[in-house]
């Protein structure tokens, strides 16, 4: 059986596990690094990892109370690749919370999911913080 | 700075109201200190949830402007360690209408003035679906264009600031130009 990740949460950067056995993930917290490049390539390093080990679906929670700008671009830029693996056939479901005001994170995720035709991102509209 | 002149401050900055400034050099590390210091201090003083969130991540994005744009600063002096900085001002108000004011500045050369001019047009004038429009634009924008156009930081602000961010330049010393930017929460 392939190895649990874990990232543990850190002031600026969330908690992120992934569970090779549930093929499931669930990043949650806030994501405003230091070094968003340094943060983002350990995830997406992490994601690949998973794939590599053999895994062809994924149900990811993605439960962000914040994330900044720089991080924005590296949520959507993950979620392209999740894209790519959808297309190849992997079987990927998103589900991506948000504060039920929060209008400018709602509409980054459903503009960005409107470019996808494979990854399927659902947006579900409650978030504990 | 002798004592009427810091006396003088007093009759500027209201007394009794909620208030957060730092003017100096501005690293990553600022960010976390001043930022935990903010989020204490909006946790007392606001019950709306949204409007902390907002205050704060407007506060995150202003301040990663003056790390990246800041310059050297008004006289030129040199980063004080190797970690990246940049000179600026920043100020958190409550106004008397009880919304929030969250001004930044910070010195910047003619020929950044020039190019921000061009950048700011667009999001001083932009309604709310522009400016979603435009964050879309900029964040599909191939690598090699990504420093074209606004900041994704400065169109996060203007798209979650309440009333349409405004924007300034006064002539400054050194042929420097200070750039101010004011957000409302």
């Amino acid at each position: 059986m392939s190895q649990d990740f874990f990232l543990a949460a850190t002031s600026r950067t969330p908690e992120v596990s992934i569970y090779p056995a549930t093929h499931s993930a669930v990043m949650s917290g806030e994501c405003y690094p230091e070094d968003s490049e340094k943060f983002f390539t350990e995830l997406n390093r992490a994601v690949a990892d998973y794939f590599a080990q053999g895994a062809s679906s994924l149900n990811f929670e993605i439960k962000l109370v914040y994330f900044n700008s720089s991080s924005a671009r590296a949520l959507m830029e993950l979620m392209d690749s999740l894209e790519q693996r959808s297309t190849e056939g992997a079987k990927i479901e998103v589900r991506w919370f948000h504060d039920e005001d929060d209008d400018v994170t709602k509409e980054f995720v459903e503009d960005i999911a409107a470019d996808y035709s494979n990854l399927d991102i659902v947006l579900i509209p409650t978030l504990d913080s | 700075m002798d004592l009427a002149k810091f006396a003088q401050l007093r009759e500027i900055l209201p007394e009794d109201r909620f208030m957060l400034c730092y003017s100096g050099y501005v690293s990553e590390s600022v960010l976390e200190a001043v930022g935990g210091t903010l989020k204490e201090r909006l946790d007392l003083y606001l019950t709306e949830k949204k409007k902390i969130k907002v205050v704060f991540s407007i506060f995150v994005e202003l301040m990663q402007n003056l790390i990246r744009y800041g310059s050297a600063g008004p006289k030129g002096m040199h980063i004080p360690n190797e970690e990246k900085a940049g000179f600026g001002m920043l100020m958190i108000i409550e106004d008397d209408d009880g919304a929030i004011s969250l001004l930044s500045g910070n010195y910047v050369s003619a020929e950044e003035k020039t190019a921000m001019e061009s950048r700011l047009e667009r999001l001083l004038v932009s309604t709310s679906d522009e400016l979603r429009d435009l964050m879309r634009e900029q964040m599909r924008k191939p690598p090699e264009l990504k420093s074209k156009g606004a900041s994704l930081g400065l169109i996060e602000i203007a798209r979650r600031s309440t009333r349409p961010i405004e924007a300034a330049f006064v002539p400054a010393t050194n042929s420097q130009y200070f750039f101010s930017i004011k957000a409302y929460v």
